[in-house]
Formats: C-alpha cells, structure tokens, sequence
C-alpha cells in the first residue's frame, strides 16, 4: 500500500513538471503526427520483395511503425531510469528522497512511470494516425497487453541496470550506449533481422525488442493466435526473469557503494 | 536524560577515484584516501541542542550524512534511538530529519505545497493526513501565503524553512540541520534561530543537532557542543566548560584613572596600556576563588588610582578557536 501511493506521489509529480511545460508537452505529440507522415511517404518508395522473411505478406509501413512505435519502450526503459536518476543526482533531488523511509527501488521505479504511461500513450497515438492506413487485428488485443506488460518488464531490467551504472559511473554508462544502439541496429525496428546476413542475425536473438517485435507484429498485423505466440511470450519471460532481479540487485549495489563512498550525489 | 545518539569510535575514510590518466601512469600505486572522521565518540542527550562546530572540511556533514544513513561509516559504530546506522537504516530514517544546506534539493517548477506533499508521501502518510501535515507545518514556518508559488520564485530565507517543513514531516524526534542559517539575513537568522529553539526543541521536545561554523550561533543555541577538527573531536562537553578558562584563572578588563600599576605578584598576571584621556587599561589574569581579585582591587585603590570601570571577560568560542590554534590543539 505505501509502495502503491509513493508510486501514485511519483506519477503526480512528474504531471505536474511536465504539463508546467505546456508547449513542450503538445509539441512532442505533434511531433509523433509528422514522424507517422513521414513514415508513410519513405514506405511509398520502400518495396520488400513479398518473400522477405518476416514482413511476408506485410506493407513496409506497417512494419515500420509498429517498430518505432515500440521501440520508444525500450528508448523510455533505456533514458528514463538512467536520465532521471542522474537529473535527481544532479539538483539534489535523489539525497532528500533516500532521506525518507521509501526503498531505493520504490524511488527507481518510481521515477521511470511517469515515462512508462507517456509512452503508452504515445504508443497510442502512433498506432491511432496509423489505423487510417493499417487494418490492425483488434482480436489479438490480450496477447497484445501480455506482450507488451513482459517487454516492459524485459526492458525495466536493462533500464535499471542502466541506472546503477549512473549511479555508480556518474556519466558513461554502457548498457545504454549497447543496448539502444544494437536493438536499432539487430533487432528488427527498421528491417528484418532474417534479412541480414546470418552471423549477424544470429545476434539478435539475445535482444529482447526481436523478440518483442517479432511477436507484437505477428499478433496485430496477421491476428496470430495467443497459442502461437506462447513461444515468444517464455523467451521473453526468460528475459524478464533475468534483466528484473539482475538490475535490483545491481541498483542495490550501486547505492551501497555510493554511501561507502560518500559519492551518492555526486555527479 | 538518555542518550538520543551514541557515538563510538566512528570513523569514515573516503577511498578518492583514480582518474584513467592516473591508472595509466601509475598503475600499482594505492588510490588517494582521507580521512573524514577520526575515532568520533560522542553521546548527545535526548532533548538537548547539540552544536557540532567546526571549520569547513571539519567532518560535520560527513557526520549528520552517516546519521541519516547517506553515507556507511569504515569503521566504528553510531546509533540513532539505539539503531544501527548501518544495519538498521530504516528505523533510524524514521527517527531523523535531515536539513541539508543544499537549497537546490526540491523540484523548482512546482510548488512550496505540491513539493511538501511529493515528500509527504514518500515517507508514508496517506493522502489526507499528508494534506493536514503540509498544511499545520506551513503555517507554522509562515509559509502558508506563499504555499502555492513555484519553489523557484522563493527567497533563500523560505527555501530553507520549506527545507525544515521537509525533514519535519514524519515527526521526527531528532532534527540534523547542516547550517541552517548559512544563506540567511540577520534578521532571518534570528528568527530560525528563535523557531529552532522554542518551537522545535523547547515546544516539540526534538532533539537538535545543529552542525555550523557560526560560532555566535552555537554560543546562542547549545547546551553542549563537540568542536570537529579535521575529522577529530577536539574538543566535547558542556558549552561552559569547553569555553572554561585554562589554569584556573579568571580574566578581567580594569580601566584605572591615576594611580600606579599594581606590583608583580604570584597571584596575578596584568599588560598595563596608557590610553590618550590619561587612563590606563589593566588587562588582569587572576588566581580564580580566594581573595586576589579583591586584593589586587585593594592594591589598585590603595596607590592613589580610581577605578573607572571592571569587566569580567568570559572565554566565548572564538577565543576557545583562537586558543586551539595558537596552542597547536588544531594540528
């Protein structure tokens, strides 16, 4: 219940800062309309054979959009943990909330929803200007969610692990730089990773977002059935089962040796 | 009276990184480390106003940091209400409030209110009792008119009594403050001052400890004191007996009209200095207790002189600085 309300304060919080912003907090969704637009003229002269592995039968646009869109998940996993913690380190914010009688990972946590329900939302918005010319499977909303609620967890993993690096590192964390740059590079967001050369495909399989984006196009582009999808769903488990406990306890650790060293706000 | 924190042989040494251009050059040599506090032992009674006074780089923020469970101690042990800081940290979190002096630690798009109510809640209290809280805790430090104003728009002197709000808000019964006064006017000084002292520790029972460099300040609020040198405890205990005279002597001021300087005597040590009007300043060192102050009065009066005025100078805390540094107490 105390956990529950911190994460409420938390959500609050970060509404009121953001829509003190009030441009800045339309322009980004502005911003999503002309990406979608964008998109959809490069996609007019983008034409994959029909036979590419992975986008048989799939408009590139599609393909495209449902790839950016969810690839804002993992960018929000990778930035809000680390970034806010660092942006809390650096007012003094992060010291007065380790004051108070909330774990460490309550404020981590904490600190990254706010990012988490604005993605949702701009995820939203991305697939909404996109249904005027994608006919999404609505029928495959619950393996949708089950989907999206394991790549959230997947990617809280690496964000948090993120985080104990800056916390640790103060500037150079290299699970951000890793992680964001071979997800764009491997894991299918703009292309098939079956369309690349084998050695390197093979890479992206230990990528979550393959994984994630391999199953979320497959049951809203081609309505694949909950059963089917049960495959990807587990590997995706696996990669939440370990990311999750993997990135605590590396947080935990980070804060421990912050206090040994005194170091906890500096930056 | 029992002992709100106890302090043993409390030691914090910071390991400093070595930079890659270090590692480079000298790859097998020991990094740098400092030693913040050294072998602290210090019991604070509950109820009282402890100073902990010091120069810059003393060791006082280290010290309130491990208190409030920012920083681990290398070694030693320090417990607050009879917690471990290290191995009970929450206990003891719910037992302190921390006043930083950093004045950028809130959230400067929102509110002096919106701000109180985010920490509010971070440290447990349900939606109304926090509401209720903010509120009596604004009132009370006269924010209440100005709650609703971005935090950015306040005066140095309502940033930290937002601050105090802030470390007061799950009812501490110890308060840490780390120079609350520092960027304060007088006049604002003197009334945190006065807040601190009635309200906080005479009305609400707290414990305070006050951690300054202002050596007025702890005369003014505490009844005892630790002096930090260095990470040391130079000097402990009661406010009138770190600022006793040494050796036994009290110290007196004698303006002295005609007359003649008294003659040496073992009881008392005098510098004569004639002033321009013809008078003389005796600065006088006398044996304290027993009857040579009122002999060397007696002496004074006897060769003619009239004394024009006779202060007895008390040691404050500036010259109890002054001492230490010119004995070579301060290493």
């Amino acid at each position: 219940m105390k956990t529950l309300r911190a994460l409420g304060a938390f959500i609050k919080r970060d509404f009121l800062i953001e829509t003190s912003y009030r441009t800045s907090f339309v322009l980004q969704f502005l911003g999503i309309f002309m990406s979608v637009l964008i998109w959809r003229f490069i996609s007019r002269h983008v034409t994959a054979p029909t036979d590419t592995p992975g986008l048989e039968g799939i408009d590139y646009f599609a393909y495209v959009l449902l790839g950016l869109a969810f690839y804002h998940y993992l960018s929000s996993a990778m930035l809000s943990f680390s970034a806010k913690i660092r942006q809390e380190q650096m007012t003094g914010t992060l010291e007065a909330m380790l004051l108070t009688t909330t774990s460490a990972g309550t404020i981590v946590l904490g600190s990254a929803l706010w990012e988490f329900l604005m993605t949702s939302v701009k995820v939203l918005v991305y697939l909404g200007v996109g249904s005027f010319w994608i006919h999404f499977r609505l029928d495959s909303l619950l393996p949708c969610l089950v989907i999206l609620t394991l790549t959230i967890l997947a990617f809280s993993g690496i964000g948090i692990l993120s985080a104990a690096f800056i916390l640790y590192l103060k500037r150079g964390d290299p699970i951000t730089y890793l992680v964001s740059s071979l997800s764009v590079l491997l894991g299918g967001v703009f292309y098939p990773p079956e369309d690349m050369p084998s050695w390197i495909g093979q890479l992206s399989r230990f990528l979550p977002i393959t994984w994630a984006l391999r199953a979320l196009r497959r049951a809203l582009l081609k309505g694949t059935s909950f059963r089917d999808l049960l495959p990807d769903m587990g590997i995706l488990l696996i990669f939440a089962a370990v990311l999750l406990p993997l990135g605590a306890l590396a947080f935990r650790f980070a804060v421990r040796r912050a206090r040994a060293e005194g170091s906890l706000v500096q930056y | 009276m029992s002992d709100a924190i106890l302090l043993e042989r409390l030691g914090k040494v910071y390991v400093k990184r070595r930079s890659l251009r270090e590692m480079a050059l000298r790859p097998f040599a020991r990094a740098e480390r400092v030693e913040g506090l050294v072998d602290v032992s210090l019991a604070i009674p509950r109820g009282s106003i402890f100073g902990l006074l010091g120069p810059n780089g003393a060791g006082k923020t280290t010290l309130l940091k491990i208190l409030s469970c920012l920083i681990l101690p290398t070694c030693g042990s320090a417990r607050v209400e009879g917690h471990s800081v290290t191995s009970d940290d929450r206990p003891v979190r719910r037992s302190i409030g921390f006043v930083t002096s950093d004045e950028r630690s809130f959230y400067w798009r929102l509110s002096g209110e919106e701000n109180l109510l985010f920490f509010a809640r971070l440290y447990g209290l349900a939606s109304a009792a926090a509401t209720r809280r903010v509120r009596g805790l604004l009132a009370d430090m006269e924010l209440a008119e100005v709650a609703g104003r971005q935090f950015m728009s306040y005066s140095s002197g309502m940033k930290q009594r937002l601050a105090i709000c802030r470390a007061l808000l799950h009812d501490p019964p110890i308060l840490c403050l780390d120079e609350p006064t520092r960027s304060l006017d007088p006049i604002a000084a003197k009334h945190l001052r006065q807040f601190i002292a009635r309200r906080l520790h005479r009305d609400g029972g707290k414990t305070i400890v006050l951690a300054t460099h202002n050596l007025h300040e702890a005369e003014e609020m505490c009844g005892s004191l630790a002096v930090l040198d260095r990470g040391r405890v130079a000097r402990a205990g009661r406010l009138e007996e770190i600022t006793a005279r040494p050796g036994g002597r009290d110290h007196y001021l004698l303006v002295l009209s005609g007359g003649a300087p008294p003659p040496p005597d073992a009881r008392w040590t005098v510098t004569v200095e004639r002033r321009d009007d013809g008078t003389s300043a005796i600065a006088a060192e006398v044996d304290r207790g027993g009857p040579a102050f009122s002999d060397l009065l007696r002496v004074l009066l006897a060769s003619g002189g009239t004394i024009v005025s006779c202060q007895r100078r008390e040691q404050g805390l500036q010259e109890v600085f002054d001492l230490m540094d010119e004995t070579g107490e301060r290493r």
